[in-house]
């Protein structure tokens, strides 16, 4: 018999490996990746090859850089857009695969793995980004039975090039 | 660069002032960041970190390292402990492997972990560095 306490349905197995997130940036803009680099690296001074046009110029760059671990999604998306987005866009996939959402009280970030590919991101570049579910699995922790969520995103540039591509697990419980 | 070297720790202390500036450019607002008695509702002993910033930290000390003689090709962390308003997180590693792939390139393999002023374990994961053969010898 399963586990009475069980957050997993038989309708969220069945979505494990499909794609639910569609998403377009705007192009990419300088002053966002100066913010960026300055947020992550507060209260020191970022690296220049971050928010300094003369510097990357004289040094080979071209253009400023993102970090590595730049959000081009952040805020607003070319698309969806703003007047169209997506139903409560969360850390986890339900509600965009049209199931009902566990009930959990809590939920924290547990795993993330990051491989990255050759293009850095710069200022101009648009991001496309496709996420599926990878698979959800449950098992005992410190605060009760918890319910593990990885998803996959995959990140290119307009010219198809690929940025990184991560996985994420999420934790929930009760 | 041979297996054993250390990477150099990186470290920044951990307050509303420096999340609320990551919450501002990432659009991440959850409340156990921001209140303390959120945190503690959900278990924990105070507000706690972003993971995703967290995970920049880890990056800030590999970029560091690297500069622009390289690239990150992959990062891989496991979140063991929230980093909690008040306490200091130091990131730091140890390059376990360096090969050559067919192109020249070294692939520096690392441990790469973070931990906080009382010594508990926040994050340990794996990395995989490419250099450039010119750089390998480069500190």
């Amino acid at each position: 018999m399963g586990d009475s306490r069980s957050l997993l349905t038989d309708d969220m197995r069945a979505c494990v490996g499909r794609e639910f997130r569609w998403l377009t940036s705007f192009p990419i803009g300088a002053n966002e990746i100066r913010r960026w680099a300055i947020a992550i690296h507060w209260p020191e001074e970022p690296p220049r090859r971050h928010w300094d046009d003369e510097w990357c110029a004289a040094n080979g760059l071209g253009t400023v850089v993102a970090p590595d671990d730049f959000n081009p999604f952040a805020w607003a998306t070319a698309d969806p857009p703003l007047d169209r987005p997506i139903n409560a866009m969360r850390p986890w996939p339900e509600p965009e695969l049209g199931l009902p959402e566990p009930p959990t009280r809590a939920n924290i970030l547990s795993e993330l793995t990051v491989r990255y590919g050759e293009a850095r991101m710069r200022p101009g570049d648009v991001i496309r980004s496709t996420t599926h579910l990878a698979g959800y699995r449950e098992r005992e922790g410190r605060l009760g039975l918890m319910l593990y969520t990885t998803q996959e995103e995959r990140w290119v540039n307009q010219r198809d090039e690929h940025v990184r591509t991560s996985s994420t697990t999420v934790i929930r419980y009760r | 660069m041979q297996p054993g070297d250390p990477i150099p720790p990186w470290s920044r202390r951990g307050s509303f002032l420096t999340w609320s500036r990551y919450a501002a450019v990432n659009d991440e607002f959850a409340l156990h960041h921001m209140d303390d008695d959120v945190a503690r509702h959900e278990g924990f002993a105070a507000a706690f970190a972003m993971a995703p910033l967290t995970f920049s930290y880890v990056q800030n000390m590999l970029r560091t390292w690297v500069g622009d003689r390289g690239r990150v090709e992959s990062v891989e962390i496991r979140l063991r402990s929230p980093f909690l308003r008040g306490r200091t997180l130091t990131a730091s590693g140890v390059v376990t492997s360096v090969s050559t792939d067919g192109d020249g390139r070294h692939r520096v393999a690392a441990d790469v972990w973070a931990d906080d002023d009382t010594g508990a374990r926040l994050v340990d994961g794996h990395a995989v560095i490419l250099l450039e053969r010119a750089h390998l010898d480069h500190r």
